[in-house]
Formats: structure tokens, sequence, C-alpha cells
């Protein structure tokens, strides 16, 4: 069992760190953080400057928590353009992958995923949006919350429902995905303005009202639309294991600065303190162990959704420990500093892509059918 | 629980509801606004556990800490300037002399803001320094590096930059330029009034939770989730009536015990560590609802760490606990 990131990986995490470190300054992360203002400049230079790659999901994995241990706002906006690319990528045809996916891979398009709906949340299956089939075209009626890239987004990967459940008790059947353009009449967006953290990326409520969508805009197959998604978020979870994992190292290297400064200035520093480090630093490198072998079963085509939940699960709330407790380190200096941004930023962690709950609610699912592991 | 604080908690709620709870967001925004202030004189809370020869409304303990629990269930940043005033700065001008500026302050004429650290150089001379305060004013009540406690006269510069929470109070690093300073007590004092007022802070962190508390139960009656309201889940439910459980188990404590420091430093670590936990799952099963500021829930989770930062010394209060069991010194490596 080899432990260590191949040569090229290392050198990868480095030139991201490098690009994150010079590019994330604190004033432009404030900026950002304070006005609630997408960051287009620092994806478009993600981009040029080769930081995102499509072409090793290691990589994308590793980029994702380099620059979040930076700055999780900034971090997750230079790479969220691609939000819902791997359904199209999968189930797409030809048409949509070169229409749309082509050009967010060129940095002339910013797509979004829509699946949660106001009232929704984890329930998918319970979404009420529905596309009726009329002629070549789909009319689309109905609302999603939450949505990242909502109010900037060229087009959304968005589930709906096109068939009413067969039986009434699978609600998870009749459901399908289709390619929505912010263009097509009838669509709007609003964004929701103050969240409490990661406040660079934007959040929408978009708002359907007899939107028509040409038939070949479906995704794969009418009626596998849940698949697809669940399908989904098993990939998306390890990079969102990749977001958390980037806070709390991020929230262990400034509470780890904080107390070397007071030693420095001879200002003792307690065992209790140094335990709460000690603490931060081996849920830290657990999470990282798991979510790595989250990603070895997905980036060798055998997903395992228990340990993506599980690393998906331990990992966004060792993101939201570690920031708590890097506070309660640094105390009244913590107040001010970037480290109350990284606070603000854990808490989504534990949200989104599945909360805590449903996370457990898949673990031991999968369990109690027995396989819930190797 | 006496009837005369149950008739305070009371009124005080109903205070709250008038004054507080319609503009909590506001609050929080744009910093405490005057008619706050004016309604918390005109109510008698500022000066209310002072003794009335010093123009104060002589309440006893579980009384004044009454109105600090209640206040922080709508806005932890009002109950925080009201415990600020009345448990720190008051009774530090009045122990110094300065018996005008501390009744000017509870007729509401002058406000005094606090800075947190020991870095004020050359106290009695002009200077500038750089210093996280607590409602920045053109009074502050500072600390030298001598050890003194300086009130101090001057201006500041505000900073774009907002604080983790307590923002009705303007948190933030600012840099100030001293016109007039003058020593007012020593930095033994101030510690002493810190550890005897921990029944007061435990009241902020108590109150503060069971806003949050509140919140997470009203809102798991009534949102759906496949199809069964949150309530019906029995991981939410278990947890939040466990939370509600050790809430009321510590507001029993707060309000018959008596004023025993030891017993305060105890229920203070409690609730400093609980508000923690309660706002933390009260966001939680709020869900994404919970992330935005509308819903009102964020901001106690916000303030439940910003307020452990500023009431509760991680290392020095559970020392000084410790120290109060083992009566030697203790805990110190």
């Amino acid at each position: 069992m080899d432990f260590d990131l191949s040569p090229e990986l290392e050198d990868y995490r480095k030139k991201v760190r490098e690009f994150a470190i010079k590019e994330f300054r604190e004033d432009i992360a404030q900026k950002h953080d304070l006005e609630e203002k997408y960051p287009d400049d620092l994806r478009l230079k993600a981009l040029k400057n080769g930081i995102i790659d499509f072409t090793n999901p290691w990589k994308t994995m590793l980029g994702i928590e380099e620059m979040c241990r930076v700055d999780p706002g900034l971090g997750i906006s230079a790479t969220v353009p691609y939000f819902g690319a791997e359904i199209l990528l999968l189930h797409g045809s030809d048409y949509l992958k070169e229409k749309y996916l082509s050009k967010v891979a060129a940095g002339q398009k910013i797509m979004g995923l829509g699946v949660t709906e106001p009232g929704g949340g984890s329930d998918v299956a319970g979404l009420k949006t529905n596309a009726k089939k009329e002629g070549n075209k789909y009319i689309l009626n109905g609302s999603k919350m939450f949505i990242t890239n909502g109010s900037i987004a060229d087009f959304f990967v968005t589930l709906v429902r096109t068939a009413d459940p067969n039986p009434p008790s699978k609600r998870h059947r009749g459901l399908s995905v289709l390619v929505v353009e912010s263009v097509f009449k009838g669509f709007s967006s609003s964004q929701l303005k103050g969240k409490l953290g990661v406040r660079a990326t934007n959040t929408a409520e978009l708002v359907f009202n007899n939107v028509e969508i040409p038939e070949e805009n479906l995704v794969g197959e009418e009626g596998k639309g849940f698949y697809y998604v669940m399908e989904f978020f098993n990939i998306s979870r390890v990079f969102v294991a990749a977001q958390s994992l980037g806070i709390a190292q991020g929230a262990l290297d400034m509470a780890t600065e904080f107390l070397m400064e007071q030693e420095k200035n001879g200002i003792s520093v307690s065992e209790e303190l140094k335990f709460k480090l000690s603490e931060m630093a081996t849920r830290t490198e657990a999470a990282r162990l798991l979510m790595y072998k989250a990603a070895s079963y997905l980036f060798n085509y055998k997903p395992n959704p228990t340990i993506t939940s599980m690393a998906k699960g331990y990992a966004s709330e060792t993101a939201a420990f570690c920031a708590e407790t890097a506070m309660e380190i640094t105390g009244m200096t913590g107040l001010s500093t970037k480290l109350e941004r990284f606070f603000r930023d854990s808490k989504i962690m534990e949200i989104w892509e599945g909360t805590s709950e449903v996370e457990k609610i898949v673990i031991s699912r999968m369990i109690l059918k027995g396989d819930g592991n190797e | 629980m006496n009837d005369q604080v149950q008739m305070l908690l009371d009124n005080v709620k109903q205070f709250c509801e008038q004054n507080i709870k319609d503009i909590a967001l506001n609050i929080e925004r744009t910093r405490i606004p005057d008619k706050i202030f004016t309604a918390l004189r005109e109510q008698g809370f500022i000066g209310a556990n002072l003794p009335s020869s010093s123009g104060g409304a002589d309440l006893d303990r579980a009384s004044y800490d009454a109105i600090l629990f209640q206040i922080a269930e709508y806005s932890p940043s009002v109950a925080y300037y009201v415990y600020m005033n009345n448990s720190i700065i008051l009774p530090l001008l009045l122990k110094s002399g300065k018996k005008e500026l501390a009744a000017d302050i509870i007729s509401g004429k002058e406000r005094v803001g606090l800075s947190a650290g020991n870095i004020l150089e050359g106290v009695g001379i002009k200077t500038t320094f750089q210093e996280t305060a607590i409602f920045p004013s053109r009074l502050m009540i500072s600390a030298g590096n001598d050890g003194s406690i300086v009130l101090l006269k001057g201006t500041f510069e505000e900073s774009g930059r907002k604080s983790l929470g307590l923002r009705g109070l303007g948190i933030g690093i600012k840099s100030f330029s001293t016109e007039k300073t003058e020593e007012i007590g020593r930095k033994e004092d101030i510690e002493k009034i810190f550890v005897e007022s921990s029944w007061e802070q435990a009241a902020i962190f108590l109150g503060l939770s069971q806003g949050a508390i509140e919140k997470a139960v009203e809102y798991t009656k009534v949102r759906k989730t496949f199809n069964f309201p949150l309530k019906d889940y029995s991981p939410v439910a278990f947890r939040l009536s466990e939370l509600k459980s050790d809430l009321e188990m510590m507001k029993f404590y707060l309000f018959s015990e008596d004023g025993d420091r030891e017993k305060g430093m105890m229920l203070k670590t409690r609730a400093a560590d609980f508000s923690r936990k309660a706002t933390k799952y009260a966001l939680q099963y709020h869900g994404g609802y919970g992330y935005l500021e509308d819903f009102g829930v964020e901001k106690f989770y916000r303030d439940s760490v910003a307020l452990n930062a500023v009431m509760f010394r991680t290392d020095v209060d559970r020392r000084i606990l410790a120290e109060s069991i083992y009566k030697s010194k203790t805990g110190y490596i």
C-alpha cells in the first residue's frame, strides 16, 4: 500500500498551491466575500494557467483541496463552472457535448446543475418541476433553489419530472435530465444574498415559466434522470470532501501558525491547546485517507457509495470541527482575520451535496443491505 | 425560579418583541441603532445591577441575569452591550471615582467601548495603536502594556472587515489615535470583574442558545422531507430534545442558585460549550435555509463562537475553574 502521490501529482499540487497563494490574495478574498460577487477573472486565470485539469480526476481533486486551503470561496468559485459536467460527459449525446460541454472546457461558458427545489432539500425524488412533451419540445414549469452559478451560468443540467411515477410510491421513476439555457424564454433567476459563507460563489433561485426545451436537449434516456443524478453525487461527493479537506487543512495551518507565533513571543502554550491542535491534525489526516480511498474506487471505475458517503460526511464534519477549534485556539484574534471566513465557509460542507444526515442514511442502508464494505 | 424573576423574564420578553425582534437583522447589518439605546435606558436596563446610590436599579443577581438571558435570545449583540456596560465599564468607572461619566452612560449621554489587548504604550501621552475593539467609540477602555487599565479619548478608523459575530457591536481591528489617556485601574481589577461576572456571561450564552433551539424546534415542526416533518425523524427529535433538556437544567441552575463564584464559573464553562453545540445543530436542522441570514439562525451560530472568543478564554478560564476546585495552582502545563 503506497500512500505517496506520484511525482506528477506532487508537482501539480505544488503548482496549484503556488497559483492560489499568488492569486487568492486576502484583499481579493475579502472583497468578494463582502460584496458576494463571483470572481470570473480567477476562473479564466485558473483555466489559462492549466490549474483546472480534467484529464486526470486525481488532479481535479487535489486542485480543489489546495485552492480551498488558501481560500474556500475563491477556490470553489474557480472550480465550480463545470458543476454537473459529469452527467453530460457520461450520458449526453455527442451533439450536447459539442454544443455545451466543449464551450465550458474552453472557458467560454459556465454551467450549473439544477436539482434542489424550494422545500425539497435532500428529498430529490420529491421534486415538482415538470416538463411535458409537446411535439418536438418539452414545456418546463417549476423552480429550483440553492443553485450554484444560478445567476451566472449559461445553461443548467436540470432534473425534472417528465412522467408520473409508476407506481406512485416509486417517486424516483419518471424523472429526466434536460439542458436548459438561461436565455430560453420563460427562464429567470435571482441571486440569493446574505449567505453565511462561500459568498464568492453565486447561488440563486431559478424559475421556469413555460420554458420551451428542444427535445435534443434531453440527456440520455427519459425516466433515467434520478439514476444519473445519484451517480453524479457519487462523483461530486468526493470533490466536496476535497473542498472540506482544504478548509480543514487551511484552518489547521492558521492555528499552527498562531501557536508557533505565541511560542516565539515567549507565551507558554498549554498542553490543552496542543492537544486540540493534535486532534485537528489527526482528523484532517483521517479525512484525507478516507477521501483518497473513495477517490481510488471512483477513479478506477468501481465507485463505492458507502466509502464515498463516509468520506464526504467525515471530511465535512472535520472541516467544521477544525474551523471551530481554530477559532477557539486563536480567541479574539481570530474574530477579524481570514480564519473567521473559513469558519463561515465550513458549515455548508455539512449541508450541500447531501447533508451529514443523508450521508449517514446512505451508509447505514448499505451496511444493513450487506454491501457496506469490501 | 422565583416569581420576581419569572415576571421580569416575561416583561423583558415583551420588551424584546416590541423593540428588537423586527430589527434583529438590521442590528447585525448596521450596528445597534440609537432607538435601542434609548429603549434600554428608558427601561432601566443600563445600570440595572448597580446600587441606587450610583443611579442603578439595584437588581439582584438572578434578576439582572434574567434581563441578559432574555435579550440574548433576540440579540446577543444587545445583550453583550448591556453586560459590558453594567458589569465591566460602569464598575471600573465608579471604582476609579468617575461618577459623572458613569452617570452620563446610565442616562445615555455617553457611550464607551472596550479594546482587548495589552498593547497600548505610553499611558498619558498622545499615541496611536491598532487593536481589536468592541463597540469602538471616541471613549474607550483599554489595557496598557504596563498592567494599567486606561480610559482613552480619541478617534478611530473604521475598517471594511466585519467580525465573525456580534456585528451589532461593530467588533473589529481598529486604528486608534489617542488625545487623552488616564489610568482608571489595574489589570487585576478587570480580571476580578471578569471572573465575578461568570453568571452574567452564562446568562448570555444560554439566552443565545434558547434563541437558536426555539427556532429549530419550530422549523422542524413544519419542514417536511420525504413526506414527513423533520420532527418525526428520531435523530432530529432526540437531539433537539436533549438540547432543550440541557438548556432547561442550566436555566434552572442560573436562576435558582446563589451567586457563588465557583458555581458561576462552572455554569459559564458548560454554557459556553453548550452554546456552540446548540447553535450548530439548530443551523444544521434548517438545512440550506439556515445558511441564509433571513432565517435568523446563522446569526446565533456566528455569535456563539464570537461570544466564546470574547467571554470565554479557553485556557485561562478553565484554569481558574480548575484552581478553584483544587484550591491550588493547577493546569498550567
